[in-house]
């Protein structure tokens, strides 16, 4: 499982896309944590919870890792490597938990730096209008701790949907329109329901706490679930069919 | 032992039946063609011998195992089942790269096949500036990563040179005079005749026929070509055995009807020298052609 997890990290490096993938995070979380910090009225930016948005913007991380776990499976079947993968490794189950281990460690890798990045944005805009911050150590631990995992755990989530669906474009459109539109209408109709999906249960797990959210733990668990929920679909269907 | 054992090998997609009992076993030290007209179910069944489809009956063993359940896969089977299956944006080296990590194969493993397929001096660049026969040989060199006992090779000549060919059919001879087996299919039986020792053909996922390649020129009236500096003496030991010849315009004696072994155990026992001993293979796009237009439903 080590040498797979090797050769899954290999497969990440050796191409142009998941360097495109780490511009386009920087880029992005460049962007909305400047339009947070720098916009965002300066009364409101003294709750907790404003401070909280501004400090882990990083969290948009998520969306980059889940690309990486996704393309880390529909690239194999999209280009055909999925054969010699399969032909190298013939036992399936192993090339997909070392895909999940390999996009858990790369999903880490985006989240440390996205979240690292979108930090230090946000501190140095309160920093620089002379906001001073509400949130306590424990607090801040809680955002960064709490972006930073629930970012290497949407890798995986990229990896289980992937698996299932296996083609790239369904997945990548699914997988936005579900992040971007799906959850949170979900959360807004029906928020019972709603901060059980995974994006909302990574905003409990950084410590948001806007009303219905689950708690920071029990929104880590709830994310875990999704991981190994998904991870477990995608083994079992990977196993069970054939390869074109 | 059969180093590849079909059994019974059927697969059906809903009405479809693509590989209907399908049988046959090959033995070390073989090359064989696996022929047949394109659809007639050749990948369908590399797919099923190399676990990457189930069969719907019957069962494909590889060293006696099924390939899922074989240990250590990669070093004692070699195989490419598409000529494409690279990422345009890797280099042919890192994809090789990104293979032999997963069997613990050194870096200098990689090289080695690299080299070994003349492809040294593009390893380092993306696949997607690769021609049709680089990315051949890259697939050939992916499967020769482990050092194989064994290489599956699903139309290994398409979209190789007529000099790419001949390089191929050199190297699996090499590989195989090793004892090492070769399973190639084609659809296309002048691209691998003068390569293979035995064919297994076959048409709608039917075996039609499986034989060595002289037999099988023998069947429809082949010929062995003969050159020999006592010809004379030569053809007249060929009639006592009632073997058939005639003389052709380049000082040869075409022997009719029978098998190269034939031939040469003849002059041998007459004490004829042999300098060319060809079975003829001019009429074999035919033979193929008419035993697979036979099983037409």
């Amino acid at each position: 499982m080590i040498a797979q997890t090797k050769a899954e990290l290999m497969k990440l490096r050796s191409t142009r896309t998941t360097l495109g993938l780490v511009l386009g995070m920087l880029a992005l979380i460049t962007l909305f944590g400047l339009l947070a910090g720098l916009l965002t009225h300066a009364e409101s930016l003294n709750t907790p919870e404003n401070q909280r948005g501004v400090l882990g913007v990083g969290s948009l991380a998520g969306v980059f890792s889940a690309l990486a776990g996704v393309l880390l499976v529909t690239g194999e079947y999209r280009f055909g490597t999925i054969r010699p993968t399969f032909l190298f490794t013939p036992r399936r189950s192993r090339v997909i938990g070392a895909k999940l281990i390999a996009s858990l460690l790369a999903g880490l890798a985006f989240g440390i730096v996205g979240e690292g990045l979108g930090f230090a944005i946000g501190y140095v805009c309160l920093h620089a209008r002379g906001i001073p911050l509400v949130l306590h150590g424990g607090s801040i631990t809680l955002v960064l701790l709490g972006t930073v995992v629930g970012v290497a755990l949407w890798g995986a989530i990229g990896v289980g949907i992937a698996s299932i669906v296996r083609n790239q474009i369904g997945t990548i459109v699914g997988l936005l329109a579900w992040g971007f539109v799906v959850e949170n209408l979900l959360f807004a109709f029906v928020p019972s329901v709603g901060r059980l999906t995974p994006g909302e249960a990574q905003n409990a797990l950084s410590g948001l706490t806007t009303n219905h959210l689950l708690s920071a733990a029990a929104g880590g668990a709830v994310l875990v679930a999704w991981v190994v929920a998904l991870a477990l679909a995608g083994l079992a269907l990977t196993a069970r069919r054939d390869v074109g | 032992m059969s180093v590849v054992l079909s059994e019974g090998l059927t697969k059906r997609f809903g009405k479809l039946t693509a590989v209907e009992n399908l049988s046959f076993g090959l033995e070390a030290g073989t090359i064989t063609g696996f022929l047949g007209p394109n659809g007639a179910g050749k990948t369908t069944t590399l797919r099923m011998l190399l676990g990457l489809a189930a069969p719907t009956s019957g069962r494909a063993l590889i060293f006696d195992q099924p390939y899922a359940r074989l240990a250590d896969a990669a070093r004692r089977v070699g195989a490419v089942l598409e000529a494409t299956d690279f990422h345009p944006g890797r280099t042919g080296r890192d994809h090789l790269r990104t293979l032999s990590r997963a069997v613990e194969l050194p870096d200098s493993r990689v090289d080695e096949a690299l080299r070994l397929v003349e492809l040294t001096d593009a390893a380092r660049r993306r696949v997607k500036g690769y021609s049709l026969g680089m990315r051949q040989r890259l697939g050939l060199a992916s499967a020769l990563l482990g050092d194989p006992e064994l290489l599956v090779l699903d139309e290994p000549a398409n979209g190789l040179d007529p000099e790419g060919v001949r390089w191929l059919r050199d190297f699996l001879r090499s590989f195989a005079s090793e004892g090492r087996t070769v399973l190639i299919s084609s659809h296309v039986l002048a691209e691998v005749a003068q390569t293979v020792d035995q064919v297994l053909i076959i048409n709608h996922g039917r075996l039609v026929v499986e034989t060595s390649l002289e037999h099988l020129t023998a069947r429809v009236g082949g010929s062995v070509r003969v050159r020999s500096p006592q010809l004379p003496q030569l053809a007249e030991a060929l009639r006592r055995e009632q073997i058939e010849t005639t003389t052709s315009n380049d000082h040869a004696l075409l022997a009719l009807g029978t098998t190269s072994e034939r031939v040469g155990d003849v002059a041998f026992a007459a004490g004829v020298p042999v300098h060319e001993l060809v079975a003829e293979g001019s009429s074999l796009e035919e033979v193929f052609l008419e035993l697979t237009s036979e099983t037409q439903p």
